[in-house]
């Protein structure tokens, strides 16, 4: 299955619930496999809060925009915010360590770049940051490891 | 989310109902949290039975609630974690930190077992 779908919302958490839904159904058709599956899920949901929460600053009045586009051999999910950025770079090295319980945030990114297989940060010029996630698909295995 | 809570052989069980995912959910836990230190209950079991999805925001919360009973000479465990839920303790090696079960009557001996 080869396309592409775009959703664009206000920066509300109750969004978060369509974005699940939508990613959900895209994924199942995917045939990724359930691993695969639950991982795209959860980073597109990592992702999404970000941009909320950091890159909208939950500012009702700016979107999150979504671009899911299927490929044959990948699922690539572009999120975009309307905010100023951050240091990425930096963070991408200091990642603090995500079992120490001192820490109650900062394992989004951590999450993301484990569970997608490769995540990437780009300034928009005149609009904001984009996170850009892509998963390969591979052939779908059943649950016991056998390629089906 | 909603949090329903439950005694059980003095075990209190919170049955958690929803989306753990930050905002006011986070007031929300720990006001639950600080009200039962106040009477007493230092053992809970976190049911996320029906909790639809966890962001690691909602992660966040579980881990300063625990924070907050360990803290206080009690415990907080984890039951019915979904396999989205068991795929981020994994990841983050939290599951070394939340004791997690698939079984109430597990969860609830647990306290007891030593």
């Amino acid at each position: 299955m080869a396309g592409r779908i775009v959703i664009e919302f206000p920066s509300e958490y109750r969004f978060l619930n369509i974005v699940d839904l939508v990613c959900g159904e895209i994924v199942e058709n995917l045939c990724a496999g359930q691993k695969a599956s639950n991982e795209i899920a959860i980073s597109v949901i990592e992702a999404v809060t970000n941009a909320i929460d950091h890159g909208n600053r939950s500012c009702p009045d700016e979107n999150v925009r979504i671009v899911f586009t299927c490929k044959d051999d990948r699922f690539c999910v572009e999120i975009e915010d309307c905010g100023k950025g951050f240091d990425y770079e930096c963070f991408l090295k200091n990642i603090p360590d995500p079992s120490d319980i001192k820490h109650l945030r900062g394992r989004g990114i951590f999450i993301m770049k484990n569970m997608m297989d490769s995540l990437d940060f780009e300034m928009v010029p005149g609009r904001g940051m984009k996170v850009k996630l892509e998963k390969l698909l591979k052939p779908k295995e059943s649950d016991d490891g056998r390629k089906d | 989310m909603r949090i329903e809570p439950r005694d059980r052989d003095g075990v209190v069980i919170l049955d958690l109902r929803g989306k753990l995912m930050g905002g006011p959910d986070a007031e929300v836990f720990k006001n639950t949290i600080n009200k039962l230190l106040e009477k007493g209950d230092k053992r809970v079991v976190v049911n996320l039975h029906n909790i639809d999805w966890i962001n690691s925001t909602g992660v966040g919360i579980l881990i300063s609630a625990y924070t907050t009973m360990r803290r206080s000479g009690g415990d907080l465990k984890l039951l019915h974690v979904s396999d989205k839920i068991r795929s981020i303790l994994y990841v983050t090696k939290l599951n070394l930190i939340f004791k997690c079960f698939d079984n109430e009557d597990e969860a609830v001996t647990s306290f007891t077992d030593g």
